[in-house]
């Protein structure tokens, strides 16, 4: 596993969340895997991985923690987020009906990026994407 | 508009118009507030027609969608109705990739919009009208 070239570990708030996601972003941008000012789906994933890890794995229990990794491996980015819940298969997820309230974050990051997995092991939502490539499939 | 608020409101005729001012983004930090603005404002104007303008806003994640959904349902509640208008291509695909597109009424530029509504809301107070004509007949 390639060293990251970002990672961040921060209690199961929001406020931290915050912060972990500019971050990581930041970090996103300044290595060019997403343009300055394409940075939309590259942040909705981001966000969408983190708050599903502080909401529904650490049920946002400030004493549990969320740490996020990103690497590079090849043409590829990898985008790992850890929690300390009881974990989830993505593929097990499906679009909700209209009018249910949750359940549309796993459905975009799947939508947005190259592959998405999840380790019931090691708790880690692993999310791959290539170069500026973080955008809605078309067709 | 308080200060610190999200969302102003501005009554166009029949319509309420709902503007989010939201320092550009809508994320998992304001959202709450975004959604507790809006559904404290529906619930005190029974039959409320609301558009939800996003022309300021360049980003959204689903915790939006989730409070559009909560808003729609208390719009609902007061008899009234959830709109909404100026979303930009990014925050549009968001809504045709999870087909909340097919559930929310999403109108283009504001003006545009405020003209469709209204005319909208004009067709169906025609069709009551004829309904309770028939319905007396």
């Amino acid at each position: 596993m390639a060293k990251p070239f970002f990672a961040s570990d921060f209690e199961s708030t929001m406020e931290a969340l915050g912060v972990a996601l500019k971050s990581a972003l930041r970090a996103l941008v300044e290595r060019g895997w997403v343009e300055s000012g394409q940075t939309f789906y590259a942040q909705l994933c981001l966000e969408e991985a983190l708050v599903n890890a502080v909401d529904h794995g650490n049920e946002r229990d400030p004493s549990k923690r969320v740490r996020i990794e990103i690497s590079e491996e090849g043409d590829t980015c990898v985008i790992r987020v850890y929690d300390q819940g009881g974990g989830f298969s993505p593929s097990d997820i499906h679009l909700p009906e209209l009018e249910q309230m949750n359940g549309r974050g796993i459905c975009l990051i799947r939508y947005c990026m190259e592959a998405v997995a999840y380790d019931n092991e090691t708790n880690c939502l692993e999310m791959r994407m290539r170069r500026n490539a973080a955008c809605p499939k078309e067709g | 508009m308080s200060e610190g608020a999200l969302v102003e409101f501005i009554e166009r005729g029949a319509i309420t118009v709902g503007e989010v001012h939201a320092g550009s983004v809508l994320d998992a930090l304001n959202v709450s507030q975004f959604g507790q603005e809006v559904v404290t404002y529906v619930k005190q104007r029974q039959g409320v027609r609301l558009l939800l303008d996003f022309h300021r806003v360049e980003y959204l994640s689903s915790a939006v969608l989730t409070e559009l959904l909560r808003i729609n349902q208390t719009c609902k509640e007061v008899g009234g109705d959830l709109r909404l208008c100026a979303l930009n291509d990014d925050i549009r695909k968001v809504f045709e990739i999870t087909n909340l597109d097919k559930m929310f009424t999403i109108y283009g530029e504001h003006d545009d919009a405020i003209l469709k509504y209204a005319r909208a809301l004009s067709i169906e107070a025609q069709e009551d009208a004829w309904s309770n004509v028939q319905r007396d007949a």
